[in-house]
């Protein structure tokens, strides 16, 4: 594998998520609708505007940037949340138990559909 | 070697995802604020309902237009609206303070009108008067109480609010009593240049916050310039709820006494001496009973200023619990400032630890809001009819970055709905566009900066106090009057 294919695939795969994040970030249900998420995402939902709103309104920019439309996968969304990222704070197991964790990643995941 | 190279290609795709991560999340230390003030407005205001989007069902229209600083609403028993214009405005911008009727196709008439003591926050009727908070930025906060001829009489004077904060929140209880609310004189507890920013430092240099209660202080001190010393390098020392230029000792008593800063008190409608119900808050801007009786605060929260910075304090929604303390200045709901790195800014220390004491441990919020979303007036469904019983609805100002703090995106601007049961505050009224922002910052027709909501004696229509455009350009705050909008939100049919 020679360094120019390196390469290439560090620079799709870059391109590749910065494209899938081109999309509005605006949710909500005066502009969306009524949404229904699934017993977990529900419960996700309850963690995320406990811990996670303050900075990213309904998900949307605010003091930190917007989710709604960023594909990043669940354990990247975890790793955030545990080791902060920048300016974003990390949160404890003790802040965040485990399982509000996966349901506040189930619930990103159904408001970005 | 085929595992090596496989290994390699996975280490640079991952390596990759992280990067692009990073970059999705952005930077927030590099980018620059983009508050919803960091706009320009030319006039007059445009007023388009088809730019603000609500719940399927649900219309909005304006009933006043081109008012001044407006900051709430009341309705008397015949169901006539009436509006209060503040007076006054951060950016050291003085009007005459009136309580308007507004008669829907024409002109609002004046019933009473104040003196250069705004800026009046709050109105409420209630049992054939009108009862108005007055800010009070040159002469102290007080409670005045107006007859429906315009005969306007003081039951509180002297509340604590020649700072940053002011008296706000007049409602009446259902135990008979009217409840106010005292915002704090800082930001964080500490007097320092940031206080000189809003004006009224120079004016009051004396002056700080004043607990509701004997507090014992840790000592901790803050060196910053003296921005009453124009032109000179001096530097001061000052600690919390002292005047600017004032050190404090470990162990030293504050004496408290009411009225007092960020609290909520409660007074006979008869007048007399304030009671304190709670204390702790840092500016409880809007008061509201639920439909079971309970009391209800709003609360905004720290910005990034000053000698005592806090960095990502939400506005906070609280349940009011008689004598409790709330947490101010050294706590976030019921989180410490001080532990941890958490409301630590980009540049700054964590914020010191300012008591030596507790006076007891602050309860859970009910609801944490964004970040300088500036939460503040609001109230309860209650009729069926309208919809969404029993949670409450909450105008957001809206961010004043850069002065308060960066924000990559503009943060309020609209109604909330939250459910004080979970803390799910959802979008109620919001302006259409490809970002949230205030109308002059999309250059819509939407709304602006919404300071109250309150539904009419029925509950079928929720009436939102939209002040109007308030710029911020990072050298102070420049609001436009005659740019204020009363809104009435109902569903398409009403009943």
């Amino acid at each position: 594998m020679k360094l120019r294919s390196l390469l290439l695939v560090a620079g799709l795969s870059i391109c590749f998520f910065l494209l899938l994040a081109c999309g509005s970030a605006r949710r909500g249900e005066p502009l969306t609708g009524r949404s229904s998420f699934s017993e977990e995402a529900g419960l996700g939902r309850i963690a995320f505007y406990a811990h996670c709103d303050q900075c990213h309104p309904g998900g949307e920019a605010g003091l930190g940037p917007a989710l709604n439309n960023k594909p990043l996968p669940g354990f990247l969304i975890k790793m955030q949340i545990r080791h902060g990222l920048g300016a974003m704070p990390s949160f404890s197991n003790i802040r965040v138990p485990e399982r509000d964790m996966d349901n506040i990643v189930n619930y990103l995941k159904e408001l970005r559909r | 070697m085929k595992c090596m190279r496989q290994a390699v290609v996975w280490t640079v795709f991952a390596s990759s995802l992280c990067a692009a991560a990073t970059g999705l999340s952005g930077c927030y230390a590099l980018r620059g604020s983009s508050g919803g003030g960091q706009t320009d407005f030319s006039a007059p205001r445009e007023i388009k309902v088809a730019d603000i989007a609500l719940p399927e069902g649900y219309r909005i229209e304006p009933i006043a237009t081109g008012l001044t600083f407006p900051t709430g609403v009341t309705f008397d028993e015949k169901g006539s609206v009436y509006v209060i214009e503040s007076g006054y405005s951060y950016g050291e911008v003085w009007t005459v303070p009136r309580l308007l009727r507004i008669q829907p196709g024409s002109e609002p008439v004046p019933i009473a009108s104040g003196g250069r003591n705004g800026p009046w926050t709050a109105v409420t009727y209630h049992q054939g008067a009108f009862y108005v908070a007055e800010g009070g930025v040159l002469e102290g906060g007080r409670i005045l109480r107006i007859t429906p001829e315009g005969k306007t009489s003081a039951l509180v004077s002297g509340c604590p609010s020649w700072g940053d904060h002011h008296t706000n929140g007049v409602i009446a209880g259902p135990d008979g009593w009217l409840y106010f609310s005292q915002g704090t004189a800082t930001n964080s507890g500490v007097v320092g240049e940031d206080n000189a920013k809003f004006g009224w430092l120079k004016r009051k240099p004396e002056f700080h916050d004043v607990p509701c209660r004997d507090i014992v202080l840790t000592g901790e001190n803050f060196e910053s310039a003296n921005p009453i010393a124009e032109g000179s390098s001096e530097k001061v020392v000052t600690g919390g709820y002292v005047p600017l230029g004032t050190p404090t000792q470990n162990g030293q008593v504050i004496p408290g006494k009411v009225p007092c800063s960020g609290a909520v008190m409660r007074i006979k409608l008869a007048g007399g001496q304030p009671e304190l119900v709670a204390w702790g808050f840092r500016n409880p801007f809007g008061l509201a009973f639920s439909p079971d009786g309970r009391l209800y605060a709003t609360d905004n929260q720290y910005d990034v200023r000053g000698s005592r910075p806090v960095f990502g304090a939400g506005d906070l929604m609280w349940q009011i619990n008689f004598g409790e303390w709330y947490g101010f200045p050294d706590f976030h709901g019921a989180d410490p400032l001080y532990e941890g790195e958490r409301y630590k800014p980009l540049r700054g220390d964590v914020p010191k630890r300012l008591f030596e004491i507790y006076p007891g441990r602050p309860p859970r919020p009910a609801a944490v809001l964004p970040v300088h979303s500036s939460s503040d007036g609001f109230d309860f469904s209650r009729n069926p009819d309208f919809g969404y019983m029993g949670q409450a609805f909450v105008a957001q100002l809206g961010d004043e970055a850069p002065d308060t703090g960066k924000t990559l995106a503009p943060v309020g601007f609209k109604v909330v709905r939250v459910d004080v049961g979970t803390g799910v505050a959802e979008d109620f009224a919001v302006n259409r566009g490809k970002t949230n922002g205030p109308a002059s910052w999309l250059k819509t027709g939407g709304l602006e900066r919404p300071l109250a909501a309150r539904f009419n004696p029925e509950g079928t229509a929720l009436y939102v106090v939209d002040f109007g455009v308030m710029m911020h350009h990072g050298e102070g705050v420049l609001p436009r009057t005659d740019t204020g909008v009363l809104w009435r939100i109902a569903r398409t049919k009403e009943k």
